[in-house]
């Protein structure tokens, strides 16, 4: 089975985030391999191992530090990754059809895994162009998955308490979220073994992809102002203790 | 210049890093009441590879350079140091003697087993008459044919309990002593005669056990000696070797436990509270926090640029021992000045500060003392 793991590169969500100038901001803080796609990483690795005689390909868009993420993937288990090199700042248009390209390129793969957003962006939107391109069917906000021959069972997390349950036909994309699996951190054994493993850089300006004809533009970025208030939680102190509960949970999801 | 952390070194830190947070952290206070690491970390430490740090990778370890081995260390001494001490034996002075003047069959028997995990390694050199000076062992080993019968006690021998080898440190001959009359032993914890004694009561390091080796009449074969029978009567050069090595991971602990208490402090003083504002904006505590830091920025460069030199092949005794001094001491410093911040809190056993405190006390003690260190730096110094 082929499987391939979409992954980004994206800052680290506990560095000091600098803007320079209108819509830049400052690189040199500490980049990381997005959170949700660990997850996809975690689960391609896990179904390559339940399936056997499987491969997991990881792929970015990024400029050539996004090789570190991919090392990271490589270090959790992933056999070969490809990067698809630009200095541009891709949407998720872009990025789907560079995939899409890459990935035709190395021949169609069974599964693709990817989290459900980025957390630079949050556009939540990539896996869906991405599989409506390679014509795959396609679910996100994966939180349980299953395969069965040629058919996959996935559990999604539509909202709060409410799960759908899609059966869906090989091939497809699956967009994953936390609770999916635990991300297990690389040994360091593996991390020495990924140093070997093969990264294949193809620029993005080779694979020839279709002009969009609307794209992103980023105008200005601004810190994100966090504002603070107070709330007096009232009712009776068993009504309080389940008010507190929900606003723990659903507000400030430490529970 | 380049300051740049290689990425594949970043990703271990990064790995050490979780599993501080996630396996280590959570259990500390257990392992400081209990004085015990529970088999299932050291299981877990076995997995992630790391007891075979600088074993190189034909012997089964991962082959990190000095720097590599630094920064781990760094990254596992911002919990309970005594995780760092499980491993640092098998790493450092249990392993090393046989990697640097080890026969190629006593490499292939003994390395791979200890990179693993499988085999815990001690080093046994420390007895109640030779501390600094090493070369006073009464531990001696007697010539018997083609064997050597080894008499004697070993104290404050790290590991000493859970190691399955050990490189014992004993004399051959009485009257040459360091110039040709110590010799090094790699002795298997089976061997009849040898056994662990008391397990010693330390102030700090809890969890890592400290104790004694007790030799009685222990026969081990002449090939037992580190680098075969060339190796008789040279066995202070592979100890003082050993220690050369250690010098530069020790201020790697010491720095990274500093580092955990600045932060520590850092987040402390400016949520606590007194005269109606954080206790940071006081100049007096801003002073604290200003030192420790300053002094932790000059450590890390000291420690880092010695390690990239000794990576690059150079000789880095005088810069080793420097490194040693500093950050060990700079470190019980920075651990003073973290309890005078956390006031009252700081003295309780409810926070780990103190625990901080007592565990980095050894640091400038144990794998040559800070009088040892300035000694060598002076020797270096002044030599022709």
């Amino acid at each position: 089975m082929k499987i391939c793991v979409c992954v980004k590169h994206v800052p680290d969500s506990a560095a000091k985030i600098t803007i320079k100038g209108k819509n830049q901001f400052d690189e040199s803080i500490n980049f990381i391999l997005n959170p949700y796609d660990e997850h996809a990483v975690e689960e391609a690795v896990r179904v390559k191992k339940q399936v056997g005689d499987s491969e997991v390909i990881a792929v970015s868009v990024g400029k050539k530090d996004a090789i570190n993420t991919l090392r990271s993937a490589l270090a959790m288990g992933a056999d070969r990754a490809i990067l698809i090199k630009t200095n541009i700042r891709a949407d998720s248009v872009i990025t789907s059809r560079a995939l899409k390209a890459a990935i035709g390129q190395d021949g169609k793969p069974d599964i693709i895994f990817t989290g459900k957003a980025s957390i630079d962006n949050e556009g939540f939107q990539t896996m869906y162009r991405l599989a409506a391109a390679l014509n795959m069917s396609v679910a996100s906000n994966v939180i349980a998955f299953s395969l069965d021959q040629e058919r996959v069972l996935v559990e999604c997390e539509m909202e709060a308490d409410a799960r759908g349950i899609i059966d869906m036909p090989l091939p497809c994309v699956i967009g994953t979220s936390k609770g999916l699996n635990k991300p297990s951190y690389p040994t360091l054994p593996a991390i020495m073994k990924a140093k070997k493993k093969e990264v294949k850089i193809i620029d993005l300006e080779s694979l020839a992809i279709e002009k969009p004809m609307s794209s992103i533009e980023i105008l200005e970025l601004k810190p994100a102002v966090e504002e603070r208030s107070s709330k007096e939680l009232k009712g009776q102190p068993e009504e309080v203790v389940m008010q507190l509960i929900r606003v723990l949970r659903e507000e400030a999801k430490v529970l | 210049m380049d300051f740049e952390i290689p990425e594949s070194l970043r990703m271990m830190q990064e790995t050490i890093r979780r599993f501080v947070k996630q396996d280590l952290e959570p259990i500390s206070d257990k392992v400081e009441e209990e004085d015990n690491i529970p088999e299932e970390i050291v299981q877990k430490m076995r997995e992630l590879g790391l007891f075979g740090l600088s074993i190189p990778e034909e012997y089964g370890g991962l082959g990190l350079g000095t720097l590599g081995e630094c920064l781990v260390y760094e990254e596992l001494t911002k919990t309970n140091a005594c995780f760092r001490s499980r491993i640092g034996t098998s790493n450092g002075i249990g392993s090393m003697g046989i990697l640097f003047d080890g026969t190629e069959g006593q490499k292939r028997k003994y390395l791979p087993r200890i990179a693993s995990g499988e085999w815990t390694a001690c080093f046994a050199l420390s007895e109640p008459e030779a501390g600094s000076d090493a070369g006073n062992v009464q531990t001696a080993a007697e010539r018997d044919g083609d064997h050597f019968v080894i008499n004697g006690l070993k104290h404050f021998i790290t590991n000493g309990d859970v190691a399955s080898l050990a490189t014992v440190i004993a004399v051959t001959d009485r009257k040459k002593r360091s110039r040709g009359g110590i010799t090094a032993f790699v002795v298997e914890k089976s061997t009849p005669g040898f056994y662990t004694g008391t397990i010693e009561r330390k102030m700090g390091l809890r969890g890592s056990h400290t104790c004694e080796l007790i030799f009685d009449n222990c026969r081990v074969p002449v090939e037992n000696v580190i680098g075969g029978e060339p190796m008789i009567g040279k066995g202070f050069k592979t100890a003082m070797g050993v220690l050369d090595k250690g010098r530069l991971t020790m201020g790697a602990c010491a720095l990274g436990a500093a580092q955990k208490l600045l932060d520590m402090c850092v987040e402390y003083s400016k949520e606590r509270v007194q005269f109606g504002k954080p206790i940071a904006r006081f100049q007096s505590v801003g002073n604290m926090l200003a030192d420790m830091a300053t002094e932790i920025y000059a450590g890390r460069q000291m420690l880092y640029h010695a390690a990239w030199l000794r990576d690059r092949g150079k000789m880095v005794i005088k810069e080793a021992s420097m490194a040693k001094l500093f950050c060990t001491e700079m470190a019980c410093r920075v651990a003073d000045k973290a309890v005078q911040i956390f006031g009252g809190m700081g003295y309780m056993k409810d926070l780990p500060v103190e625990r901080f405190y007592r565990d980095l006390r050894l640091y400038p003690i144990y794998e040559g003392t800070s009088e040892i260190q300035r000694l060598v730096i002076a020797r270096e110094l002044t030599k022709d």
